[in-house]
């Protein structure tokens, strides 16, 4: 230290960190509060959202049923269009779940503790997400009883299955993504179950997280082992993250499809994927936080203003795709590609069936999520969630796009045809939604919507050096932000 | 229901067999039980479809009809026996061909139809028969379905009541005892030209002199009949040798189409098969109204209104009198008193002199619906070519002539008929609308009405016999070459119906034949044969009675009488005839009634394959319209849009007014409307209903074939068309999918042997590297040593899409409905893509077309099959590529990896649902298939079931036969091979042009393999790199340079880039340019 200066214990207010939670809250609030939500009574709204949302997604399993016992043919498919909502429904939910793993995976490996205070809910999107995914590739096959022919045993007749196809890695893929992220979710949530069952008044949900708990106990050696275990699935799931939609987009990419054949898929589908997952993520929070007010001293502006920097980092990572998949289609002079992009998509002399649908997408994913250059505009919650509702009706519309504009116009002309939904496709849609919500309602009555354990150890009161560790010292903690412990806990 | 059955003798030695004790000890009781033969299962028949047991004594008994009658030539015994005892030529699951042909107006089809255990399946031309030579025509393939129509006509009604043969039986004794002399009695046929017919006539003439004969067909020849019987003389037809034109032109005659048969096709094609650049091929104009498969292989096409055509052909008699210094044509051309006609002068002015030019060598058609006297010109332009005796010979024609409907009319009008005798036809439904035949028909008292469907005619007739179908009786006939042919029946009629010979002889006084009686007395006054019994089987066997080909008669032209009738013309018959009917004006419209490829004059409105089939030009199903041009569709302010939803029109002609919805046709001639007949049915079993708009309605006796003067209204309604080809431009890829040159390009280029190859993408793709090598394909030394290839001639392909329906009967594909058509799920393993051309797709008013049959490509890098998560669809070792239709579970990645979109997915249990239930709950509605339709599948191809992929198998079921008939003759030899061209798929067995070539492609005898060499060859979209099996040739065409337009012909099909750019792009390795 310069001796000349004048020392001050303070940092200036503009360098600052932010504290990860807000209004220096204790370990016990923090418990307190989470357990709250799932131990006070069941509120009004719950029912009120729970019982129409479930009524949905009863009415999609119905249209589910009819479709399988009718056929494929209740849908609007036809011959040029193979695939359309069923794949794109797939698709869009495959990508929403990308998110929570990103956050669980990667940002914990990369130390990103912000992380803490949505990795939970973000993760059980996830797995719901996957759950409504697994849904159209189940169902959209034209005979479901034979589905398991995608199964790697060899029958009678010694037939496996094609490993050459995508489709099939797709079944490998995505079993595999959400066996991990159901281990890595619940991994996580053991500590957490722990502490409810402990809080817990009643016998039987005492037994029921005692059950799920596993004899969590909060020793040392339990927590060496839980958080040896999480790691490890932190390891295993972030390829994960990388591989499962490169997977998908291999559907596309491996095929001869103007518009499907195409090697920057990957990379271009995962950035779409987390770019679609963080503005769904938040499409959740923001509302949760309104009903809870408590969450927001968790959930707080700057997790707010983060994701909606990675939705501007990825939205424009897919808008370079875009526009480099137009670039390629004119500097390969293939007329078949030109035609795909040029008149399908961009619906250049009035010839694209579907190119409404192109500019939607266009607008929504990469134009809507650039006003997050602005702070303000990230600040303001009601212009995040409208963006965040463009990115989601634009994630499904570049699916869309992909899938069905390709199809409906490929190298015969003869063989073109339009395609549109029927009530059925559309209501097994929206009846995904409704799985999908009834399911996360579920989670919000009766599991910590927030890692407790996790947030925990993020608070400065989490440092052993913290004052508030000196006996019976009550004495408010120096400002978190000057804690330089914050960076090295753990 | 009581039949009396005739079981045979006991043997009298050897062991007997009892079925009861009852039986065994012959108790009257048992006796009565064995007669009424499972009381309780009368209603297996009244009921419904025929039951499995009952289907075994039909066929049992249809196999000892066919059989014996081969076999020794006995009259047919008529005992049901069930096949409980093998018979030895019966092997199950193989077929057995019989030969006999499909009576039609223009004349017998000779066919050949494969029978599996006595049940007919799938019709092929006689390939004996110089008509047929193995090919057939739509119409022909799709007949046999109707034998298993379950909406048949199955009982003998009497006023509409159920009543069966018995009972009829003794009304119509009663009825002919009462007759008389005939008088009063009236008899109304359709026409075919049957000699066992003429002969019952010939009795019925002695026995009821005074009843009367009427033939009426609402698409009949009688224009032309007409006009042969004045300008050659009566007796007299003219037929056109085609295969011997170098110069055709075709007046709205579409002589490959509608107007013509096989035998017309193949002889055209004949002169179209190009060799190499040095093959000479005819030149064909056409002028016609609407496009029609003519048009659209014809080197110059001019559309004009129908009623046109007369001026046409006249201002072409004054250019050839003045080009042939023939003073006579030039005479009878300006007293010809024809609507002008609108068109390029220079056009008609090097017509003419290209026609003359090849006198002797040309010909000139006139269609069959243009009035007698336009038909009389043209016979004279074509004698002042001489092509009289050259192009065009003389038949004798060997019917007497009948009365006209019209005449019948007056009769029923003036309450002369007290009987009339319908059998066939539908004259309620398709007599011209001023006769007004359903209110004469009402007044007639006694009615006795044999069709094959309870019809429009049916109802309120005092009598209604079901017809059988010509498959399931005798009968003979007489082809389009007047050579004597054989009807045999496959199968005893399904629901007991009469034929038509069979009611004609019990008015002519002889019990109703219960076998070939009546035919074996014709054919011996035919045949006149020194050895009956053996010609007699000789003539079942081939089909047809050796050279019986009508001999060529002598043709002059009767100038005289042929200025009498253009000048004069009062024939009541033809409107035109020397008045001159107004061209069509601003506001008024001509309306054109033209037979419907598919369902004719609306006999084959309940046939499902036919309803399906797309129109060749219009791709139109389950419906017809109002074909207007482009331009007529902008001032009317209609239209039809990609999806096929179509403004609805009023057309009003003379008061008499029908709303049809419009379907824009690009090439169509401005200011006049092409209406097909054969739909708007009323009374039609439930594939029929409700399709299309009944064009009769407008249709009189004074203008049966086009009425000018029509108004047209817009309603502001809107109809759902269902069309299978949403888009009908090549958007610029006309050099990648459909290649073409002028037969002068062709030659220009003879040194460049990839001049076809090298075209569109290919001319700038760099050439494909392979990163690993393929597992070797087959060789002529691999254990399979076949490799199983297609060619398909775009030069000489009509698009006359029969090769659609013949790989329907022959592959068990289902109909889909025309919901699931607009849905665009139909089911059709092959489909004839067309494609209007015209430069940069802009001018759709006058488009080049051309068409282009799409199967699977059977690629050997085939995109499909690496995509199958579950190995449905592989490669087999013989170069198929197959799909494993119980592997499937349908995930539909194959079809949309398909670049050529050929694979067809089972979106709903077609085979098992009806049509109009697939929406339903499967749970609650009812399923399986009629159970007539059950006994028309081929047995050797799966029937599929929904959520399973299905395509093009190159008829592999034939490919495995061909096969184990090779290994079997082989033995142990060790060869497999089959014999070069020893079998072919059902598309190119059916095709009547030879457009489609099939075989091993490793046999260096067979014809693909000659085929595809051809430097015409090319394959679809090769720069993909997956190798199809499928080669298609380039089409040549053939234009006179000097015509006007000429430089424009082909251009839109041809590559955008110049072929000069193309060799350096294709030499270079590098990516692109």
């Amino acid at each position: 230290m310069s001796d000349a200066a004048v020392v001050s214990l303070e940092t200036p207010k503009e360098l600052q960190r932010v504290p990860l939670v807000a209004n220096d809250r204790r370990l016990t609030w923090i418990t307190d509060s989470v357990s709250d939500i799932v131990e006070s009574p069941t509120p009004i709204w719950w029912w009120l959202l729970f019982l129409p949302l479930s009524a949905i997604a009863l009415f999609g399993l119905v249209c589910i049923g009819y479709q399988i016992s009718n056929g494929v043919g209740v849908w609007g498919e036809n011959h040029p269009n193979g695939w359309a909502w069923d794949i794109t429904n797939f698709v869009f939910w495959i990508g929403i779940g990308h998110a929570g793993t990103l956050i669980s995976a990667i940002l914990f490996l990369t130390r990103q503790k912000w992380r803490t205070s949505i990795n939970r809910a973000a993760e059980a999107m996830t797995l719901f997400a996957v759950i409504c995914a697994g849904i159209f590739p189940g169902i959209h096959v034209g005979r479901v009883w034979m589905a398991w022919f995608l199964a790697p045993l060899p029958n009678a007749n010694g037939i496996w299955p094609n490993f050459r196809s995508p489709l099939l890695w797709d079944v490998f893929a995505v079993s595999t993504y959400f066996t991990v992220s159901v281990l890595f979710w619940y991994t996580g949530l053991v500590p957490d179950l722990g502490t409810l069952r402990d809080r817990a008044k009643s016998r039987v949900a005492r037994f029921i997280y005692g059950i799920f708990a596993l004899g969590w106990r909060g020793s040392n050696r339990q927590w060496r082992h839980y958080e040896m275990a999480y790691l490890i699935l932190a390891g295993l799931s972030t390829p994960l993250v990388l591989s499962v939609h490169s997977v998908v987009s291999f559907d596309f990419a491996t095929s001869i499809l103007p518009g499907w054949h195409t090697t920057i898929f990957p990379p271009y589908f995962v950035a779409g994927a987390i770019f679609g997952g963080f503005a769904m993520v938040l499409t959740i929070l923001l509302p949760a936080r309104l009903v809870y007010p408590n969450l927001s001293d968790m959930i707080t502006r700057q997790h707010v203003d983060k994701m909606a920097k990675i939705i501007l980092l990825t939205g424009s990572i897919v808008g370079y795709a875009y526009l480099m998949e137009l670039f390629i289609a004119w500097y390969s002079s293939n007329k078949f590609e030109g035609f795909t992009f040029f008149n399908a998509r961009l619906g250049l002399g009035g010839k694209g069936y579907y190119s409404w649908a192109y500019y939607c997408m266009m607008f929504c994913n990469v134009i809507s999520p650039q006003i997050f250059w602005s702070k303000k505009m990230r600040a303001n919650y009601v212009v995040v969630f409208i963006v965040c509702m463009f990115v989601n009706t634009g994630m499904w519309f570049e699916r869309f796009v992909i899938i069905v504009t390709s199809l409906a116009q490929d190298f015969l002309p003869s063989s073109w045809g339009h395609y549109s939904p029927t009530w059925v496709e559309i209501w097994t849609f929206i009846g995904t939604f409704g799985i999908f919500l009834s399911l996360f309602l579920l989670f919000m009555r009766f599991l910590p919507m927030i890692a407790m354990s996790e947030v925990k150890l993020v608070v400065p009161e989490a440092d052993p050096h913290h004052p508030s560790h000196s006996a019976g010292s009550h004495a408010p903690a120096l400002p978190v932000a000057a804690q330089p412990a914050q960076e090295g806990a753990h | 229901m009581k039949r009396i059955f005739q079981h045979p003798e006991e043997p009298a030695t050897g062991k007997k067999y009892w079925r009861s004790l009852g039986q065994l000890s012959g108790t009257p009781e048992f006796k009565g039980w064995l007669e009424r033969e499972f009381p309780q299962g009368a209603a297996e028949f009244n009921g419904g479809d025929v039951s499995r047991r009952s289907f075994l004594q039909l066929m049992g008994a249809s196999m000892a009809l066919a059989g014996l009658s081969f076999a020794g030539c006995r009259r047919p015994e008529k005992h049901l026996v069930p096949f409980t005892r093998g018979v030895e030529w019966s092997i199950p699951g193989k077929a057995l061909f019989f030969a006999t042909s499909y009576p039609t107006r223009k004349g017998a089809a000779p066919l050949v139809v494969a029978t599996y255990d006595g049940r007919p399946t799938k019709i092929e031309g006689n390939p004996a028969h110089p008509v047929s030579k193995g090919a057939t025509d739509l119409l022909a393939q799709a007949s046999i379905l109707d034998l298993y129509d379950p909406d048949r006509s199955r009982f003998f009604l009497e006023k509409g009541k159920p009543s069966d043969t018995a009972t009829f039986e003794k009304a119509l004794d009663e009825l002919i005892k009462g007759a008389g002399d005939g008088t009063g009695l009236a008899f109304l046929l359709e026409d075919h030209a049957s000699p066992t017919r003429e002969r019952l006539r010939g009795l019925i003439a002695q026995k009821l002199p005074k009843a009367t004969w009427t033939v009426y067909e609402p698409l009949g020849s009688d224009l032309a009949d007409e006009a042969d019987g004045v300008a050659f003389g009566e007796g007299l037809a003219a037929a056109p040798t085609i295969e011997k034109a170098d110069v055709i032109l075709a007046l709205d005659h579409d002589f490959l189409g509608t107007d013509g048969d096989v035998a017309a096709s193949r002889a055209f094609s004949s002169r179209r098969k190009v060799e190499g650049p040095d093959s000479k091929m005819n030149r064909l104009y056409a002028v016609e109204t609407r496009y029609t498969i003519t048009g659209g292989i014809a080197d110059h096409r001019l559309r004009l209104p129908a009623s046109q055509i007369g001026g046409f052909a006249a201002a072409l008699a004054v250019e050839i009198g003045a080009a042939a210094k023939d003073a006579g044509l030039d005479a009878l051309a300006r007293a010809a008193k024809f609507a002008t006609a609108s068109f390029d002068p220079q056009w008609v002015k090097e017509l003419a002199a290209d026609l003359v030019a090849s006198k002797g060598k040309s010909l000139v058609l006139a269609g069959p619906r243009q009035p007698a006297a336009v038909q009389v010109v043209v016979a004279a332009i074509n004698a002042a070519l001489g092509n009289i005796g050259q192009t065009v010979t003389g038949r004798k024609v060997s019917e007497k002539p009948a009365q006209s409907l019209v005449q019948l009319a007056r009769d029923l009008a003036d309450k002369k008929v007290k009987t009339l005798v319908i059998i066939g036809g539908n004259p309620v439904y398709n007599a011209p609308a001023d006769l007004d035949w359903a209110n004469l028909q009402a007044g007639v008292p006694t009615v006795v009405r044999v069709g094959h469907y309870e019809d429009e005619s049916s109802v309120n007739a005092t009598w209604h016999v079901p017809l059988a179908h010509y498959l399931e009786s005798w009968g003979d006939g007489r082809a389009s070459d007047g050579s004597y042919v054989s009807v045999q029946p496959m199968i005893l009629p399904l629901y007991g119906g009469w034929s038509d010979l069979d009611v004609l002889a019990k008015f002519a006084g002889l019990p109703k034949p219960t076998g070939p009686e009546l035919v074996r007395e014709t054919f011996a006054a035919v045949a006149k044969p020194a050895d009956f019994v053996t010609a007699w089987a000789k003539f079942l066997h081939d089909g047809f009675l050796e050279a019986s080909a009508a001999l060529p008669e002598a043709l002059t032209f009767n100038a005289a009488a042929a200025t009498k009738l253009v000048t004069a013309g009062t024939a009541p018959a033809a409107p035109a005839n020397g008045s001159a009917p107004a061209a069509p004006a601003n506001d008024s419209y001509e309306v054109v009634f033209i037979a419907c490829p598919k369902v004719d004059d609306g006999r084959f409105n309940n046939n499902g394959w036919l309803q399906e089939v797309p129109d060749p030009i219009t791709k139109l199903t389950w419906d017809n319209a109002a074909l207007i041009s482009p331009k007529t569709a902008k001032k009317l302010g209609v239209e039809t849009d990609e999806r096929g939803t179509a403004d609805i029109i009023e057309i009003s002609v003379e008061k008499r007014t029908i709303q049809i919805p419009v379907l824009v046709s690009p090439g169509h001639a401005d200011g006049s409307i092409s209406i097909a007949l054969g739909y708007g049915r009323t009374s039609v079993g439930r594939i029929g209903g409700g399709t299309g708009v009944n064009a009769y309605q407008l249709r009189t006796t004074t203008a049966p074939y086009f009425a000018v003067g029509a108004s047209v209204r817009v309603t502001g309604k809107r109809h759902q068309l269902a069309i299978t080809q949403e888009h009908g431009v090549l958007e610029g890829r006309g050099a990648d999918l459909t290649r073409e040159a002028t037969l002068g390009e062709y030659k220009e280029s003879r040194d460049d042997k990839t001049y076809f190859k090298t075209m569109g993408m290919d001319a700038h793709a760099p050439k494909n590297v392979s990163l690993y090598t393929n597992p070797p394909l087959n060789t002529a030394e691999s254990i399979d040593p076949h490799a199983w290839g297609m060619t398909v001639d775009l030069n000489t392909c009509t698009g006359c899409s029969a090769c659609m329906v013949a790989c329907q009967a022959e592959n068990n594909i289902p109909i889909v409905g025309k919901r699931q058509v607009i849905d665009g799920r139909e089911m059709h393993w092959i489909r004839t893509d067309r494609y209007f051309a015209s430069e940069g797709d802009k001018d759709l008013d006058d488009p080049e077309l051309v068409s282009q049959p799409m199967m699977c490509q059977h690629c050997e890098n085939a995109p499909c099959e690496t995509v199958c998560p579950v190995n449905a669809t592989v490669h087999s070792q013989d170069g198929l590529n197959v799909m494993a239709y119980n592997r499937c579970i349908g995930t539909r990645y194959c079809a949309n990896n398909c670049p050529f979109k050929v694979r067809r997915f089972n979106f709903f249990d077609y085979n098992e649902r009806k049509l109009t239930e697939l929406r339903k709950w499967n749970l609650i509605s009812e399923r399986g298939m009629e159970d007539s339709l059950k006994l028309g599948k081929n047995p050797n191809v799966t029937v599929r079931m929904r959520g399973v992929m299905e395509k093009c198998t190159f008829c592999v079921q034939r490919i495995q036969e061909a096969k184990i008939a090779t290994k079997v003759a082989e033995r142990d030899s060790g060869k497999v091979r089959i014999p070069a061209d020893a079998f072919t798929s059902a598309c190119a067995q059916v095709c009547p042009t030879g457009a489609i070539t099939f075989g091993d492609i490793n046999n260096p005898e067979s014809a693909v393999s000659k085929v595809r060499v051809s430097e015409r060859g090319y394959r679809l979209l090769e720069y993909l790199n997956v190798n199809s099996r499928v080669t298609y040739l380039a089409r040549i065409r053939n234009p006179n340079m000097k015509m006007p337009g000429t430089e424009k012909i082909g251009a839109a099909m041809k590559s955008h880039h110049g072929h000069s750019e193309k060799h350096e792009a294709a030499g270079a390795t590098g990516g692109g340019h």
